[in-house]
């Protein structure tokens, strides 16, 4: 269990030392002053210097690096080109919008996916596999955004039942549960279309998953016991496939959360997707680069909740075997 | 028996032909505008005038319109009429309550050059109207016939050509500048398919070349690729995408190397295993008792092994690649002079397609992107098939 814990956590420590690191290399490398990648170019030659000697741009690069990792951790990510405020602050804002997109997302159409691949596998040939195999094909090769669009185009624009653009109505409504119905009338569509495209791919993976394990010799021992189907399907079967099925949402998350930028630029929600591109666009590089870490840091901390989930689903973990991975 | 090939190949064969030689036959450049913004298909319904384009000539010095609709975006006469001697001509358009407009006129000998477009501030002012009044409204006040003519002194030689950009247009609309969405779609497969196939094949040379050498030497080198492939891909790869596209620049040559150099993952790990297993086959013992470098087996013997797999990874991996350089277009990083499916999208969601209801300029490019990367999808599972026929049973279950 211990030395499970240390090699996720290395793990993820690595993960994040290689987004900072990408980071701090990549906007150093661009062409050009290196000051220019971190302080606004329309300094005065004196404020420039004296941004100099407070990012530590005249110490060696190594030192510098130090200096730098130290202020990604304390989210000390210095002043945004183009409103001139601290980034953290313009972030903190949308750091909730994004985990409301990205885990009402995933949640959904993961727990949707796993439903619908279980009861494809148990009745081959029905109509829920069916859908399951024509929603995971739509979703392995329609681009999200065209999708995006057309629902945007037919469920806000030609039928307005869903807002056409951002996380809140201009004025805000007055009253909690106002703006709380509000948020959610928001997220509804941007959500729902993620959900749209993930749970497709994620049934069939269940279903072929689950197809296999109920072909298993102890799946017949199971109903010749004379367990209820109900129970030989979810407590045997299903409890048995879940590793798996966690791994394959380990390895989905980094796709989900680049989907979640551009379903945020689609539907121009206030969350830190967008706010990367409007960054890269505006030549904003250190809002950029903290837009970046943030979405590098969502992903590890998902990863870390989903190892977690993983060391309670397969019991080999918690005897100290290491997992068939 | 001829074995009819799969549905995907067939297509694929058409996109091909289509990408290269469909661009040859566009009479204009994909870039001009052809019919007002927003047009619609000519296909649909809706009260809304064609194109109208005709003629003025020596011979044939009168065009008369039957404008059955409202006043048209704009009117544009284009060309140069030549008189032998000294005359005086004008050009003269009459409306259906007989009311004459000189939009012209001429003085003179030689050649009458005309570039009359119907938003020139000249043009405005020719009618006696302020520079910033729309001129249209009054050359077509009402339905009727409306007439355009050369008076005066006939011309020996020239023509003059009157176009009005139609409501509707082609096979699939205008967008917001007035250009074919046809002639768009068509140019944007070219790219599609040239950033799916190159990235792909620099993405899959990198995956080759690592995962063969991991997989075949093992030990140190070999976790640590593999353990880079595991940090790698549980970074989104997206945002990555868009910092370097950002600092690094919009270029498409750009974007194939960027796309390449992020993508070679997957490849890695399947040619790892499978050089995996081969090295640990009876004849690569073999080749090795008899002396045989590595760098001998590996090209040798263990490439030409690999090829089918790394066949189906390549067609595999280009709707990957396809879909990533349409987001990237998407979210406006790419160069907005090449034009390019995602880059349509962009525009469409960017300069108001939305409140114009243009559904003509989202359907096309998005079925386009969806139909390339099923053909390849297809075709991959298809060499797949043919590399491993085992799979076949289990596929089609």
């Amino acid at each position: 269990m211990r030395s499970y814990w240390i090699r996720r956590a290395i793990g993820a420590a690595a993960v994040l030392l290689l987004v900072i690191a990408a980071n701090f290399f990549l906007f150093r490398i661009m062409p050009g002053d290196v000051v220019s990648s971190i302080v606004d170019p329309r300094f005065s030659p004196e404020a420039k210097e004296r941004m100099r000697e407070v990012f530590g741009l005249d110490q060696p690069l190594l030192r510098q690096f130090v200096i730098y990792v130290r202020r990604m951790l304390t989210f000390d990510f210095g002043i945004s080109f183009l409103s001139q405020r601290p980034i953290w602050d313009e972030l903190r804002s949308r750091v909730p919008n994004t985990i409301a997109l990205l885990g009402s997302a995933l949640l959904i159409s993961s727990a949707l996916g796993t439903w619908l691949g279980v009861q494809a596998a148990r009745k081959r040939g029905g109509i829920t596999e069916k859908v399951v195999l024509i929603s995971g094909s739509i979703s392995f090769s329609f681009p999200s955004f065209f999708v995006q669009l057309v629902l945007l185009l037919f469920l806000a624009y030609t039928l307005p039942v869903f807002p056409l653009r951002g996380s809140v109505s201009i004025p805000v409504p007055q009253g909690a549960i106002d703006r709380m119905l509000d948020y959610i009338w928001h997220l509804l569509l941007p959500a729902g279309s993620l959900v749209l495209l993930g749970f497709g791919s994620w049934a069939i993976y269940v279903r072929n998953l689950m197809v296999k394990t109920l072909g298993e010799d102890f799946i017949l021992l199971a109903r010749a016991k004379g367990f209820s189907e109900s129970r030989v399907l979810w407590n045997h079967a299903f409890r048995s496939a879940l590793p798996p099925i966690l791994t394959i949402f380990l390895l989905a998350l980094p796709g989900i959360v680049s989907g979640a930028v551009i379903t945020e630029t689609v539907f121009s929600l206030h969350g830190v997707g967008k706010y990367l591109l409007d960054s890269i666009m505006g030549h904003d590089y250190p809002a950029a680069g903290a837009a970046f870490y943030i979405l590098g840091l969502l992903t590890i901390i998902s990863n870390l909740a989903a190892d977690a989930a993983y060391a309670i689903a397969d019991p080999r973990i918690k005897v100290g075997r290491r997992a068939g991975m | 028996m001829i074995k009819i090939p799969r549905w995907s190949f067939i297509t694929f064969f058409l996109i091909l032909v289509i990408a290269v030689f469909a661009p040859m036959g566009l009479s204009r450049s994909p870039q001009e505008t052809v019919a007002k913004p927003f047009a619609p298909p000519a296909w649909t319904g809706g009260d809304a005038p064609p194109p109208f384009s005709a003629v003025l000539s020596p011979s044939q010095g009168i065009v008369v319109l039957d404008w059955e609709w409202e006043a048209p975006e704009n009117i544009s006469i284009k060309g140069e009429l030549v008189f032998e001697g000294y005359s005086v001509s004008k050009l003269v358009w009459t409306t259906p309550d007989g009311r004459t407009f000189t939009l012209a006129s001429f003085q003179g000998s030689g050649k009458w050059p005309l570039d009359l477009d119907g938003r020139d501030i000249t043009f405005k002012t020719a009618l006696g109207i302020p520079p910033l009044a729309n001129a249209l409204p009054l050359l077509f006040p009402s339905r009727g016939e409306h007439r355009v003519s050369i008076e005066g002194d006939i011309p020996s030689g020239g023509s003059l050509n009157l176009t009005l950009p139609g409501g509707k247009w082609g096979l699939m609309g205008t967008d917001q500048r007035g250009r074919d969405v046809l002639a768009l779609f068509i140019m944007g497969i070219r790219v599609s398919l040239l950033v799916g196939i190159s990235a792909t094949l620099l993405a899959s040379f990198f995956g080759l070349s690592i995962g063969l050498t991991s997989g075949y030497l093992g030990g140190v080198v070999d976790s640590l690729v593999m353990r880079t492939v595991d940090v790698l891909l549980s970074i989104p790869v997206l945002p990555i995408l868009m910092v370097i596209v950002g600092i690094w620049g919009k270029g498409l040559w750009q974007l194939v190397i960027i796309l390449g150099l992020f993508s070679w993952m997957g490849t890695a790990r399947t040619v790892r295993s499978l050089a995996l297993s081969l090295r640990e086959s009876c004849y690569v013992e073999n080749l090795r008792s008899i002396g045989a470098s590595p760098w001998y087996i590996l090209y040798r013997h263990l490439l030409p092994e690999a090829m089918p797999v790394l066949l189906a990874t390549i067609s595999l991996g280009v709707p990957g690649a396809i879909l990533a350089e349409a987001g990237l277009s998407f979210l406006g990083l790419s160069d907005p002079r090449v034009i390019s499916w995602g880059r349509m999208l962009h525009e469409a969601h960017g300069f108001g397609a939305f409140t114009a209801g243009a559904w003509w300029l989202i359907i096309p490019p998005g079925i386009g992107i969806s139909i390339i990367c099923l053909v390849f999808l297809d075709m991959g599972r298809s060499i797949e098939e043919m590399a491993d026929p085992r799979l076949k049973g289990s596929l089609r279950q």
